[in-house]
């Protein structure tokens, strides 16, 4: 017979090729290593890549508020990663790959652009009269000044004459300035409050002490010089603040800002210093934080009026901030200038009035002070009401929704209008949801205090902390309730972190009213004695829409705690992160296979870190392939070990101190984990012999090995007598020939699971094509049963495992370490009926008791 | 190379250095100061360092400029840029011109120390 064989051979087949020249085991090892630094920077970078996405993708729909800071931060941690994967990848490639550099160019630029993007502003005068501002102007002189000139344009409404300092003259006085605020800015911390306060002093202080330019200064006497004209020579002006950029809806500003009053031709400059300074005020600062805008969003502009010597002074809402739809509107009424009214020092009443004609009181005993007090009734008579309604609902109609209305009557009772803005409605579909009386709901302890006025509606619960001055702050614990004398606006800050507030005095009017029913903090004003009755540390329940104060945790009134709103909704910081993210979270190349699967397909980062990891697996699965290695160095399994077995170490895959001129280790030597696995799948069973073989299959494999030299057991060659594992800690790459079949295991076993992967290539037989298929066959089924993704090409066989924790992946290379073993020859009886489906039941039995006795976590998966 | 690499902190602000070299003293890292981009290579020139830990925004010789000429000179130094204001596009740049990683002012020292680990382990592996 093996005469007939010489024989054959030496007539039909040339003999083969020389095999490539082996480079020495040395130049092996550095070529892995260096490729395996590559892989391991790679899949870190890739690591850190795809949790900066998680973490972009986190703040943008946590609904909590986020600063532009992070959003770079995040952006460059993205940018510099996948730069990084790129670099590697094309180190691993030996130079493929390119052409991921123009498509990441692309990308990145576009990203670059979006984060660094600054607001256009519109340059033009740079003072312009009250009386010539409106809407087009908007980006000029702010939105409330704009405001203002058009409703002085309105019949029979009167605002004090003035002039506005526009954002023009703004940039030019801060002009040397605008980096070194910046700068300051950037650095603070948003949980350091005692950090913001230092750094808002030491802005003031730089911008109350810069020189006002001289073009600037001598336009400013020039325009008070035009006010004393038209009013009286001396006279007083208001200074009010009027910003640029806070368009958004929903969202007040209120009592962020200086207002300078009584301000004459001698402190006109340091007055408008102070006014612009009140931006990067501690509240201003902390409001812009909390709803999105950058500070570059938001640009100063000061308007200059004449003061009214005001007799009566308050505010109007021109509908109920807590129904939207009834028919009343609130006048709030208090002695001189509305100032207190809306700091929330001043003792004020609130008037209700029909919206319609003739504005009556309305007389709703359901609230304490409805109809004009003895007190209220000597300030403003019937007469005088309608026409605040009058002139309010005229107001409200111009601008086409409900209006938030400062005014003034002089000791003549001519009417002015000092101020006008939306109104900040509670809105049910948004959140503040109505909610049953304490009583129904919780029929526990009598409330500690019942009364007051709700401002902002909700239910808290939290633990009671005083704020007498600015040097509480520092003690406010984030979920604390606070309890103030005066609802001044100077708390603001407080309100990104607390649960609810109370105070003593005050009135929705107010401006931290306002900005509580923004930020969706319930809150309980005029509460008298509240300073004195709650003590710190005491946990309360505040029912806000009640009017009602709980000693300790009323779990059936929170239930009716309405959903926060999205404080970053519509704001710049949030349109930016959207636009950002467009290039950066979709993924597009989802299948590796498909033809797309290429760098001129990335159309985001993603896709981008998916070719490159992808690629990056397939660069490392190759290394075996394309690395022959000189086999005189590898160290040679001695012990109980069936076969013949040797291992190539690359990295750290041995124990230490392991003599690296020895010719010979035992497999407690090894530590690489992924070998290990291997390992005991194969030392599960003995195997049992080949099978027995019908005359049939022996012609067969006669005849294939007259075909192919190479798969002749008698034929030597390094990969019929070896099997070689060239491991590191965590990666095991596993060449076999056991008989006439080919067999390529590889692992890469991570923390991550985005690192991990099993893969297996299984190809050859001795027997013919139709049974070498049918043994690949029991092979795939196998494994699908284990989990592998598996594919089939006539005897070729590639299964695949990635994403899966490391413990289940050493399951699975246990199944292929056992397979490998006992499909050997099976290809010869694969014509015989049924013995696909019996060796089927074997292995799962097999498989299944091997788990069984070993048990590893996760065996369940499959 | 020892386990602890030899560092070059270079930045201009005084203060950012006092608080570099405490940070670093009190974890036993060999470490120099510079407080501009002249002395930094005056300090290089002079002495052997496996690490320089520069901020990239300083006034005078562009930061990034001085890192490419570092590299350029010695090529086997490795380079943390140190980048203000959180920005994309230096750090970016950066890292194109050959930096080994970047960190973001204001500082996250734990950050910066294992950057600095990854690079004495990157230049290790280059040596083999």
């Amino acid at each position: 017979m093996r005469r007939i064989v010489s024989f054959l051979k030496s007539k039909l087949v040339r003999a083969p090729a020389p095999p490539p020249a082996v480079p020495p085991e040395g130049d092996l090892r550095a070529a892995f290593r260096k490729r395996y630094a590559h892989f391991r920077s790679l899949l870190t970078a890739n690591n850190n890549t795809l949790q900066a996405m998680a973490d972009l993708e986190q703040v943008f729909y946590s609904g909590q508020s986020y600063r532009m800071a992070v959003i770079r931060s995040k952006i460059t941690t993205i940018l510099v990663n996948v730069y990084k994967m790129i670099r590697d990848l094309i180190a691993m490639g030996d130079g493929k790959y390119q052409e991921l550099i123009p498509v990441f160019e692309r990308i990145s630029s576009k990203l670059e652009l979006i984060v660094d993007r600054k607001p256009e502003y519109q340059s033009g005068p740079m003072i312009v009269p009250l009386a010539e501002c409106n809407s087009e102007q908007h980006h000029l002189v702010g939105d409330k000044m704009a405001r203002l000139g058009m409703i002085s344009r309105l019949e029979g409404i009167s605002v004090p004459p003035g002039f506005v300092v526009s954002a023009t003259a703004t940039r030019h006085f801060l002009a040397d300035h605008l980096d070194e605020i910046n700068r300051r800015l950037q650095v603070l911390e948003s949980d350091d409050l005692d950090g913001l306060y230092r750094t808002c002093a030491e802005l003031r202080e730089m911008i109350t002490t810069a020189p006002l330019p001289g073009d600037l200064q001598e336009l400013l006497q020039v325009h008070y010089s035009r006010l004393e004209k038209i009013s009286q020579p001396g006279c007083r002006v208001a200074l009010r603040s009027s910003a640029l950029g806070e368009d958004s809806r929903g969202i007040s500003f209120a009592g962020l800002y200086n207002t300078m009053l009584d301000a004459d031709r001698s402190t006109l400059v340091s007055g408008y210093k102070e006014v612009i300074a009140g931006k990067y005020g501690a509240r201003a600062i902390a409001y812009r934080r909390r709803r999105g805008y950058r500070h570059e969003d938001i640009e100063m502009c000061v308007g200059c009026m004449v003061m009214i010597d005001a007799r009566v002074g308050g505010v109007i809402y021109t509908r109920d901030p807590a129904n939207r739809d009834g028919d009343v509107l609130h006048v709030i009424v208090t002695s001189g200038l509305g100032k207190g009214v809306v700091d929330g020092t001043g003792d004020s009443e609130l008037i209700r009035l029909q919206r319609r004609f003739p504005h009556v009181s309305t007389d709703n005993s359901a609230t304490p002070s409805l109809g004009p007090s003895a007190a209220a009734a000597s300030l403003v008579n019937e007469e005088l009401l309608s026409r605040l309604a009058v002139a309010a609902l005229k107001i409200e109609a111009a601008f086409g929704e409900p209006q938030d209305i400062e005014w003034a009557l002089d000791h003549n009772d001519k009417l002015y209008i000092l101020q006008s803005r939306p109104l900040q409605i509670d809105d049910d579909e948004t959140g503040a949801a109505s909610v049953e009386p304490a009583a129904a709901a919780d029929p526990g302890e009598p409330p500690l205090i019942r009364g007051g006025v709700c401002v902002s509606r909700g239910v808290c619960c939290g633990e009671i902390c005083r704020v007498e001055s600015e040097q509480d702050l520092g003690t406010v614990a984030k979920g604390a309730i606070v309890v103030v004398s005066h609802p001044l606006p100077e708390w603001a800050p407080l309100l990104n972190q607390v649960a609810g507030i109370i105070a003593e005095t005050g009135s929705e009017a107010g401006h931290l009213a306002t900005v509580s029913r923004e930020f969706g903090v319930p809150a309980l004003f005029g509460v008298d004695g509240a300073m004195s009755l709650l003590t710190d540390g005491l946990q309360i329940t505040l029912h806000a829409d009640d009017c009602a104060v709980y000693r300790g945790r009323r779990d059936g009134l929170l239930v009716a705690r309405p959903v926060a709103k999205d404080p970053m909704a519509g704001s710049p910081v949030q349109r930016l992160l959207t636009e950002a993210m467009q290039l950066v979270t979709p993924l597009n190349l989802t299948d590796p296979d498909a033809a797309q699967f290429k760098p001129s397909w990335c159309e985001t980062i993603h896709d981008i870190t998916r070719f490159c990891h992808e690629k990056s697996v397939t660069a490392m699965f190759s290394f075996g392939r394309t690395h022959h290695f000189d086999e005189g160095r590898a160290k040679r399994l001695v012990g109980e070990v069936p076969l013949e077995w040797w291992v190539v170490d690359l990295a750290d895959g041995l124990r230490p101190g392991i003599d690296d001129d020895a010719k010979t280790l035992r497999i407690e030597d090894v530590v690489s984990v992924p070998m290990q696995a291997i390992w005991n799948g194969l030392i599960a069973y003995p195997w049992q012999g080949p099978p027995p073989v019908s005359a049939r299959g022996f012609g067969s494999i006669i005849f294939q090995s007259t075909m192919r030299p190479e798969i002749d057991p008698s034929v030597a060659s390094r990969l019929t007598v070896k099997n070689y594992f060239l491991v590191s800690k965590h990666f095991c790459h596993l060449s076999v020939r056991l008989g006439y079949h080919y067999a390529l295991i590889e692992a890469y076993l991570s923390d991550l699971l985005t690192e991990s992967y099993v893969t297996f290539r299984f190809k050859g037989g001795a027997a013919d094509m139709g049974r070498k298929t049918l043994r690949v066959q029991l092979l795939a089924e196998t494994l699908e049963h284990y989990g592998f993704r598996v594919e089939l090409q006539a005897d070729s066989l590639l299964a695949r495992l990635k994403k899966r924790p490391a413990d289940y992946l050493e399951t699975r290379l246990q199944v292929l370490g056992y397979l490998i073993l006992h499909s050997r020859q099976l290809d010869m009886i694969m014509d015989q009926v049924g013995s696909l489906e019996r060796y089927r039941d074997k292995f799962f039995a097999e498989i299944d008791s091997m788990f069984a006795e070993a048990p590893l976590h996760a065996l369940e998966e499959h | 190379m020892a386990s602890s690499p030899k560092v070059l902190l270079v930045d201009d602000e005084r203060e950012f250095l006092d608080i570099m070299s405490r940070y670093f003293t009190r974890r036993n890292i060999d470490f120099a100061v510079a407080d501009g981009c002249l002395q930094a290579l005056d300090q290089l020139d002079n002495g052997s360092f496996d690490v320089v830990v520069m901020d990239v925004s300083m006034p005078g010789l562009d930061g990034l400029e001085c890192m490419e000429e570092i590299k350029k000179l010695y090529p086997a130094v490795e380079v943390i840029i140190l980048t203000g204001h959180a920005a994309p596009h230096t750090s970016l740049v950066g890292m194109k011109k050959g930096a080994f990683d970047y960190c973001l002012k204001p500082i996250d020292f734990a950050e910066l120390h294992e950057k600095i680990q990854l690079a004495r382990k990157a230049i290790e592996e280059r040596k083999g």
